[in-house]
């Protein structure tokens, strides 16, 4: 792999590559140049998650000529085809090194490269919800008791938005978690349950289940569960999977298609 | 495409608790009786499921500042007390 990436920088294939390498005793995203490519000997895969392709795109927005090369896991991959169809990325600027993947409800088969998600304590698992369950495990619970889980779990929500800054495929500039006249701003808490159905609702189409929105959440939300689920229906009720492929339609709620045209401005002198 | 829209809100309440709050209706302007009934029935269902949930959690807290549902608050106080001061800390 790193034979492959030196020659990757080497012949101009790609200008940069994003791996991780060992800073500190921490595995980080770190971005490979030609200039220092010794540096590529420290390239590692291990077991840290990040969004890569988070960084591509940020990258892309501000030099959109320049190649880049990055591990892929099947998250990334995933995350990719999305980035792709909402044109965030260009296909052709990127190439991708794959690697080892961690099982998830959106792929059958994974290697896993992901270490055991924590199980919940014991008051969470009393009033709380499991982060490790899975959606149809929650149908146990019956509508008053599940009101009461989700809330136990929304109100410890102290909107760092981590959810949303990490997220691979977030990338409105107008973020609705942070209009003014949706929600209140420089407050807190957030009003819950809202809060976190408005961002699910948003991630109909989007999600790609790659689990760093729980593992951002510094009070340990079900997020990925949550978000399971909205892709669950998404599968059900609208037929798109979502991710499995760079060329399909972005995902519309408003239908198959969207029927309405933009009136011409002329019309509003009228 | 308005059914799959009104189902995803409808299915994601239901995963969350809320479920049976959200209807959908095609009534003509014409169809006047069959609004009414449709809205006395809606309502009536509505006053059965009682008050609003969300609103209860703007009762009193535990001592650790979390809000927790009155049943499962109950069943809590009835674990063995070394568990109890635990969760006190």
């Amino acid at each position: 792999m790193i034979a492959k990436v030196k020659r990757w920088l080497e012949e101009g294939t790609v200008d940069l590559f994003i791996g991780y390498k060992m800073v500190m005793g921490h595995p980080l995203p770190y971005c490979f140049v030609k200039d220092k490519i010794e540096a590529v000997n420290d390239l590692i895969v291990g077991t840290s998650r990040y969004a890569l392709e988070k960084i591509a795109t940020h990258i892309s927005a501000a030099r959109p000529d320049i190649k880049i090369g990055m591990l892929a896991r099947d998250c990334n991959q995933r995350a990719l085809s999305v980035l792709f169809i909402w044109n965030q990325l260009n296909p052709e600027q990127i190439r991708t090194v794959n690697v080892n993947c961690c099982p998830s409800n959106l792929k059958e088969h994974g290697d896993c490269s992901y270490l055991e998600p924590q199980t919940a304590g014991f008051f969470k698992q009393q009033v709380g919800v499991n982060n490790t369950d899975r959606p149809e495990d929650l149908e146990k619970y019956d509508q008053p008791e599940r009101l009461s889980r989700w809330m136990y779990e929304f109100q410890k929500c102290i909107k760092c938005y981590g959810c949303r800054n990490i997220c691979p495929v977030c990338f409105c500039r107008e973020c609705s978690l942070e209009h003014p006249e949706l929600v209140a701003t420089g407050t807190l808490p957030p009003d819950i349950p809202i809060f976190h159905l408005v961002r699910a609702v948003h991630m109909a189409g989007r999600c790609i289940d790659c689990g760093l929105c729980e593992d951002a959440c510094p009070v340990d939300i079900p997020l990925r569960l949550l978000y399971r689920k909205v892709n669950e229906i998404v599968v059900n009720v609208f037929d798109y999977e979502t991710g499995s492929n760079a060329a399909q339609s972005p995902f519309s709620i408003l239908g198959d298609q969207v029927t309405l045209e933009p009136k011409p401005l002329r019309a509003l002198e009228n | 495409m308005t059914v799959k829209r009104i189902t995803f809100v409808q299915e994601l309440l239901a995963f969350m608790g809320l479920e049976g709050r959200l209807h959908l209706e095609w009534i003509s302007s014409a169809e006047a009786q069959k609004f009414v009934r449709v809205i006395t029935d809606f309502t009536e269902k509505i006053r059965m499921l009682g008050p609003n949930p969300l609103a209860a959690f703007s009762e009193t807290r535990n001592a650790s500042g979390l809000k927790i549902a009155a049943g499962l608050r109950k069943r809590h106080q009835n674990q063995p007390l070394r568990m109890q001061a635990t969760h006190c800390l």
